[in-house]
């Protein structure tokens, strides 16, 4: 889900805004927030995406038992996710790379998502509040960052048979 | 009894097929033609062009995935079997595309739906885009020849509930509904058509074209992707391959080199054109990658008191054209509807929503039924479709933007689908909108529809069906390849794959391509035995 940062759409963020997004990636390697090396048994998502994606998850999947109720659920479902992105091209890992980072670095978060905290200890409402700013938002590149973590996240949970029970889904056949 | 795979019985007898990853740098092959591609059109052309005793080099930048593989797994299929990992999409992330990359390209893992070119099609590319020798009645045979070929007939087995549902529908509205021609023998009806046929039923390249082309002597080349066509003197010499990684996101293996008298383009609408920018090949009018058709597709979903289990049955066994040309050929957007299949994991990308909406939405997929519009583009001025481009690694991406004239067909579209949805007895009905809810009855829905926002992103739009982008006619400034699929400006090559449409089709394109590209290979074969036998 390419996420295109157009010079109109950032001065259309207003000037503040476009001198954070533009200062992201200098930020990133300067702090060391956001290693470009994939997370220690994964092909693509880094440290740095794992925990955020975890607490994504939950609140785009809602209230599924065999979410809530499963500690090694959010963990299959994101090694689930980095499956199907080793497999996506390299300008989708580095769209999706850069939406992460725009949602990790304190400097982006706040302002882009009203989560001015770790994501850890937002609340389920903040979280929330953020993915409906995004949806609704008059920006293409939030409109869309929101459908790309939707996407993601959802595909790769309801692609996992513990997530099959709730939806009526019976399973494939075997052949 | 486990079921045979064919594709492995012939690699033990001895078919030549090579991993490119295992093979050495540097290493050389030769044929008369090379194909680029192994789908619907390379496929095809294989068949044709080794049985008039031409040798062939196939290249496919996919994995070799035969029966044996395919375990009816969503998210494997989707990283193993689809291009850029069943994540590819148009440039501003408008339109999301699912197309094939594995030998058999998209027939591998398409839904089996077969139709003849419409006529009106036809009638339009010789009227407009100055396309001869493929009017009705001259491909009359060529679509026999290849339905026989393919085992294609009206799927004569009673509908599956999701399929039934577009059916009582247009039953209930007086509106024009049919029984839609699959590519199958002996099919069990399991419904996983899109994760690779388990069962050998469907007559993809990879069980008939393809074994065929192999048999009589072709080499296959697998897992290589074609970087760039050597061109000397305004012909092509030769087409420089490397070979791809584990996961098919890179190109970083072996370098190899194919040197033959005939090239043959059949990657498919976005990567032949991206190959031909690759390769700078001549473009004096600038018609390369231009007028790239999708058929962008919207959908509606509806839920229903009983189970619809769409995720089970023939996927696509009934389709209406009521609204196709009802505005005339040129009008304001026509559409074809059918129904997808409805795995959990496609279906959730679509459904939308998150938190406890999306959750209760996922909650009633058994209940559930998905219509989908799939819209004619390229036959108005203002759809001309989009743009191939290529990134600065060099790989393609299509620029398609939207506009109104589309989103006016969306809305018709939407309104189309819900009023059937409720014609055939739905609970509720949602369109595919990131601001959808669920509407319980037809003016409700209705006065939904018209309130909608339709923009960028809102409106959840995919495509199946990428076509056009090296359209064929006779007027070299506005095509680029000849009625015969012959380049302009590159005499030894050709075009025999999707990307020859100059509009988009108005039905699903593979039997399309199968016959205008048996035609055409069939004629390049004679050409070529002429030349070395005269």
């Amino acid at each position: 889900m390419p996420i295109v940062i157009s010079r109109r759409e950032l001065l259309k963020l207003g000037l503040g805004a476009s001198l954070t997004l533009t200062t992201v990636g200098v930020t990133a390697s300067l702090s060391g927030c956001s290693s470009a090396q994939p997370s220690a048994g994964f092909m693509v998502l880094r440290d740095s995406d794992l925990g955020l994606l975890a607490v994504l998850l939950a609140a785009v999947i809602g209230p599924h038992p065999a979410l809530a109720d499963n500690e090694s659920a959010a963990d299959a479902t994101l090694r689930q996710l980095d499956r199907s992105l080793a497999a996506m091209s390299p300008a989708i890992h580095k769209d999706v790379s850069e939406l992460l980072d725009l949602l990790n670095l304190p400097l982006t978060r706040g302002p882009l998502t009203g989560v001015w905290g770790a994501w850890e200890n937002a609340s389920p409402g903040q979280i929330d509040a953020f993915l409906i700013r995004w949806r609704d938002s008059r920006f293409d590149l939030l409109r869309q960052g929101y459908k790309a973590l939707n996407q993601l996240l959802s595909m790769a949970w309801y692609a996992l048979p513990m997530a099959w029970a709730e939806t009526g889904y019976p399973g494939p056949p075997r052949v | 009894m486990p079921v045979p795979d064919p594709f492995l019985q012939g690699l033990a007898r001895g078919w030549r097929v090579l991993n490119a990853a295992r093979l050495d740098e540097g290493q050389v092959f030769e044929a008369d033609v090379i194909i680029v591609g192994t789908g619907a059109g390379g496929g095809t052309s294989a068949e044709i062009l080794t049985q008039a005793g031409l040798s062939v080099v196939l290249v496919e930048e996919g994995s070799l995935k035969a029966s044996s593989d395919f375990e009816n797994d969503e998210a494997k299929a989707y990283a193993e079997l689809y291009q850029e990992g069943a994540a590819r999409m148009t440039a501003d992330g408008g339109i999301s595309i699912l197309q094939g990359r594995t030998v058999g390209g998209s027939t591998t893992v398409n839904w089996t739906s077969s139709f003849r070119t419409p006529t009106p099609t036809l009638n339009h590319w010789a009227a407009v885009h100055a396309v001869t020798g493929l009017d009705a009645e001259s491909l009359a045979p060529w679509f026999a020849h290849m339905e026989a070929r393919l085992g294609i007939a009206p799927w004569a087995v009673p509908p599956n509930p999701n399929n039934d549902v577009l059916r009582a529908g247009c039953e209930a509205l007086g509106w024009h509904w049919s029984a839609i021609p699959r590519n199958v023998r002996g099919c069990w009806n399991l419904g996983y058509c899109g994760t690779g046929c388990p069962t050998n039923a469907k007559q993809s390249m990879l069980l008939t074209t393809l074994p065929a082309a192999l048999e009589a002597g072709a080499t296959l080349i697998h897992g290589a992707r074609a970087e760039r066509l050597v061109i000397e003197d305004e012909r092509v010499v030769g087409v420089e391959c490397r070979g791809m990684n584990a996961t098919l996101s890179r190109a970083d293996g072996p370098g190899l080199q194919i040197r033959g008298s005939h090239v043959v383009l059949a990657g498919g609408g976005i990567n032949t054109p991206g190959l031909l920018l690759r390769s700078q090949a001549p473009d004096p009018f600038e018609r390369l990658g231009k007028r790239t058709f999708l058929h962008p597709v919207a959908l509606t979903v509806a839920q229903f008191d009983q189970r619809i289990d769409g995720y089970y049955g023939a996927p696509q066994s009934i389709h209406s054209d009521h609204f196709q040309w009802r505005e005339g050929v040129t009008g304001p957007l026509g559409f074809k509807l059918e129904v997808p299949p409805m795995q959990p994991s496609i279906m959730a990308a679509l459904f939308g929503g998150h938190g406890r909406e999306g959750l209760a939405r996922m909650g009633r997929l058994s209940h559930s039924s998905v219509a989908i519009a799939l819209m004619r583009d390229g036959f108005h001025p203002e759809s001309q479709g989009g743009q191939v481009v290529l990134r600065k690694d060099g790989t393609p991406v299509l620029d398609y933007p939207l506009n109104d004239y589309l989103f006016g067909g969306v809305r018709r579209a939407y309104l189309a689908m819900g009023e059937l949805q409720f014609a055939a007895g739905a609970e509720a009905v949602m369109p595919g909108h990131s601001h959808a809810r669920l509407s319980r009855d037809w003016p409700d829905f209705r006065a939904q529809v018209e309130r909608l926002s339709y923009a960028l992103h809102d409106v959840r739009l995919a495509s199946a069906h990428v076509m056009g982008g090296c359209a064929l006619g006779d007027d070299p400034r506005h095509a680029v390849v000849d009625s015969r699929g012959r380049h302009h400006q590159l005499e030894n090559l050709s075009v025999l794959d999707g990307s020859l449409f100059p509009t988009s089709i108005g039905a699903n394109p593979q039997l399309s391509i199968y016959a205008i590209v048996a035609r055409l290979a069939s004629r390049l074969a004679e050409e070529m035995n002429s030349q070395r036998h005269p």
